[in-house]
């Protein structure tokens, strides 16, 4: 094609879609819709499993985490008392160094105890999960200290009263002041104790699984305390005691989680038979315990999103299908209204090929234009959400190429039957045409 | 010395296929039009008039017989060559002017060159100076919706002449209009003819058959008379 007379193709195409403006928005309309749709949707998902995908990954694609589990109707009734049981169940100090001893590969294990309670200081107490472990849960779970330090090795072995907060509690509980080296109170059900804060930490995801609390934003609230594990056993025990609907359990659970750093994501998959093995040694068949496998759970949230975004390709084809028939009615239509211009042009020296570019022309500019605002529309809505709604939404280039794509692939599909049959008309009767 | 032929007929047939018949629409003519020459054609309705000039207009092939115009024999050309000679050969002015409507007056006018390739930037002034020539100077940015039919016909005289064609064809060009606009038309067309252009015009209307040099006669599909007016010319064929 003659570049310049390409330029003027394209001016006539808006000349002529210009004349029916109404009918050449009406039919843009299910291509901007079917574009907005694929750009959105996908935006959304895209956003929903990221946010899932950081939560795995904050565990780390390395680390196996086991958890203890109550098991099903397993309680032992206290002697003598009615409605009060005491179940003794979980993960033992003796499982984490059997772990660190038999299973090959294991880099570092570190034990995790956790129970509700509540902290003080003045007037303000605030609910919270108090977690012993060990120094070096920071580099493990990939938080980093805001101020202060974390607990060390010392206070470990001397079971000192240090605490940690998270950013979080810290700013809740201490509402501006400075709250390093301040002292505050940790109360749980039978005792009281003292702690001296020496750190202020922000975690990458919740170190345990709390039922998460949400502020006005939206964004989760990490309440956690840490002290040395040392220190926990010593001033709290491993007793947890629940109070509720008039029945009291008490629970014994010596560790809540123990996480397992393993050499790399390929040394997990082999060596967890052998984990399993660890820990059953000592059980007799009751499951109390659980093992989360972030690596596992990233490649299913893969999968499942590749088949989430297949479904959701096949959904956007179907619309920029529907699309598109209409954008090839309207072209008929247009055809046949504009016969007796396709024969003068005819008569003038136009061939069937500069017919047929014409009329493709004009349908591709109605499916870009359509196309360019429906990414357009699309683009907005995700930066709402985005920025002013704070839910991660992520537009994917791959997400725009494909809607342009389709478009231009509808337009091309679509326009060529009306533009074909425009050409193939017989001039003279197309210039009899009234 | 004769003067050169432009379009040398031997023998043309169209026939129609209509399936369950046929219909002879010609019959087979034989005749030449010279350069610079002023034909009309005229006969009663169905004679087959329409149907010639589409096919001298190379809108449509004959059945058989031959078709030189200029020294190329078109009867055999297809449909791509047959646009090519379209664009650049023949002028066209219809009985309902078949302007554009997108288009204003400039940018009519300028049609013909658009499919040779021609941008309009560069040929701006020569379809200025045409829209001039037909008495439209202060309407050049027109739409054909704001034009009356006497102008929309002189915009499409002026597009018929964009191309410098062989010669202009016309079907019933003032069929349309009434009759002290057709009067201008007809001027306009003396003044190409006084310029030399060959034009050959379909009509029913004796006014314009009066003035033309030559006027032939169809009948059923044949030539029933052909008439010269003035010695010399009939003296040399
Ligand atoms: N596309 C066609 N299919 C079938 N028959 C046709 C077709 N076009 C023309 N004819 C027939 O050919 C014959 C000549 O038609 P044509 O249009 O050339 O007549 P005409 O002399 O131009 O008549 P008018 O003065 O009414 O315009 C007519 O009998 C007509 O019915
Ligand atoms: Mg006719």
């Amino acid at each position: 094609m003659r570049g310049s007379s390409l330029i003027q193709i394209v001016q006539v195409g808006f000349k002529s879609l210009r004349l029916h403006k109404l009918r050449s928005g009406l039919t843009m309309l299910g291509m901007i819709i079917g574009v907005w749709a694929v750009i959105v949707l996908v935006a959304i998902g895209e956003g929903a499993s990221h946010d899932a995908q950081e939560a795995i990954k904050a565990l780390g694609a390395q680390n196996v985490i086991i958890r203890s589990v109550k098991p099903m109707s397993d309680k032992v009734q206290l002697q003598g008392r009615d409605m009060e049981w005491e179940t003794i169940y979980g993960l033992k100090n003796s499982d984490a160094s059997r772990i660190s001893k038999t299973v090959p590969g294991v880099i570092k294990v570190l034990p995790v105890l956790t129970q509700r309670k509540n902290i003080i200081h003045g007037k303000r107490d605030v609910d919270c999960q108090l977690i012993g472990t060990y120094p070096y849960y920071p580099e493990f779970t990939q938080s980093k200290m805001v101020a202060g330090t974390f607990l060390n090795e010392i206070e470990e072995a001397r079971k000192e009263n240090s605490c940690v907060l998270t950013l979080e509690l810290a700013e809740k509980l201490f509402a501006g002041h400075n709250p390093l080296m301040e002292k505050v109170v940790i109360r749980g059900f039978e005792s009281a104790q003292v702690f001296r804060v020496k750190g202020i930490i922000q975690e990458r995801v919740e170190g345990a699984k709390l039922p998460q609390q949400k502020d006005v934003l939206g964004r989760t609230i990490s309440a956690n305390v840490f002290i040395p594990l040392s220190t926990f056993k010593a001033l709290f025990g491993i007793k947890n005691i629940d109070r509720s609907v008039g029945s009291l359990s008490v629970e014994r659970v010596e560790l809540s989680e123990i996480r397992v750093e393993f050499g790399s994501a390929e040394e997990v998959m082999e060596a967890l038979p052998l984990l399993r093995e660890a820990l059953d040694k000592t059980r007799r068949g009751n499951v109390d315990y659980e093992i989360q496998v972030p690596i596992n759970e990233l490649n299913a949230l893969k999968a499942q999103k590749a088949r989430d975004t297949r479904m959701l390709m096949y959904i956007a084809c179907i619309s920029l299908l529907v699309g598109g028939i209409g954008i090839m009615n309207i072209m008929l239509a247009t055809v046949t209204e504009r016969t007796q211009e396709i024969g003068v042009r005819r008569a003038m020296g136009a061939t069937q090929r500069d017919i047929t570019v014409q009329f493709l022309i004009e349908t591709l500019i109605l499916c870009l234009l359509g196309g360019s605002i429906g990414v357009c529309g699309g683009w907005g809505f995700a930066w709402v959400r985005h920025h002013l709604l704070h839910t991660t939404t992520i537009v994917t280039e791959w997400s725009v190429l494909a809607a342009f794509g389709l478009s231009v692939t509808v337009g091309l599909v679509f326009g060529l039957y009306p533009a074909r049959r425009a050409a193939l008309l017989d001039p003279i009767e197309a210039l009899r045409h009234a | 010395m004769a003067k050169h032929s432009i379009i040398q007929i031997k023998d043309l047939k169209k026939v129609y296929d209509l399936g369950a018949f046929k219909v002879q629409a010609l019959k087979g003519l034989n005749f030449d039009i010279e350069e610079g020459s002023y034909t009309a054609i005229m006969g009663p309705s169905g004679s087959g008039k329409s149907t010639l000039l589409n096919i001298l207009g190379c809108l449509d092939r004959p059945s058989s017989g031959a078709y030189i115009l200029g020294d190329d024999d078109v009867a055999h050309m297809d449909d791509k060559e047959l646009s090519g000679v379209r664009g650049s050969r023949i002028g066209f002015i219809f009985q309902s002017y078949n302007l554009i409507q997108q288009l204003n007056v400039v940018e009519n006018i300028h049609v013909p060159l658009f499919y040779q390739g021609k941008d309009i930037s560069d040929h701006y002034d020569h379809c200025v100076k045409l829209a001039e020539k037909v008495g439209l100077a202060d309407r050049l940015d027109h739409r054909p919706m704001q034009l009356s039919g006497g102008q929309q016909q002189r915009v499409a005289v002026a597009r018929s002449l964009v191309n410098e064609p062989l010669m202009l064809l016309a079907d019933e060009p003032t069929g349309n209009l009434d009759s002290s606009t057709e009067q201008e038309i007809l001027d306009i067309l003396d003044e190409l003819h006084g310029e030399g252009r060959t034009l050959v015009i379909v009509t029913h209307d004796d006014a314009v058959a009066e003035r033309a040099e030559r006027v032939i006669h169809l009948k059923d599909g044949l030539v029933d008379q052909d008439i010269r007016k003035g010695a010399a010319k009939a003296v040399a064929k």
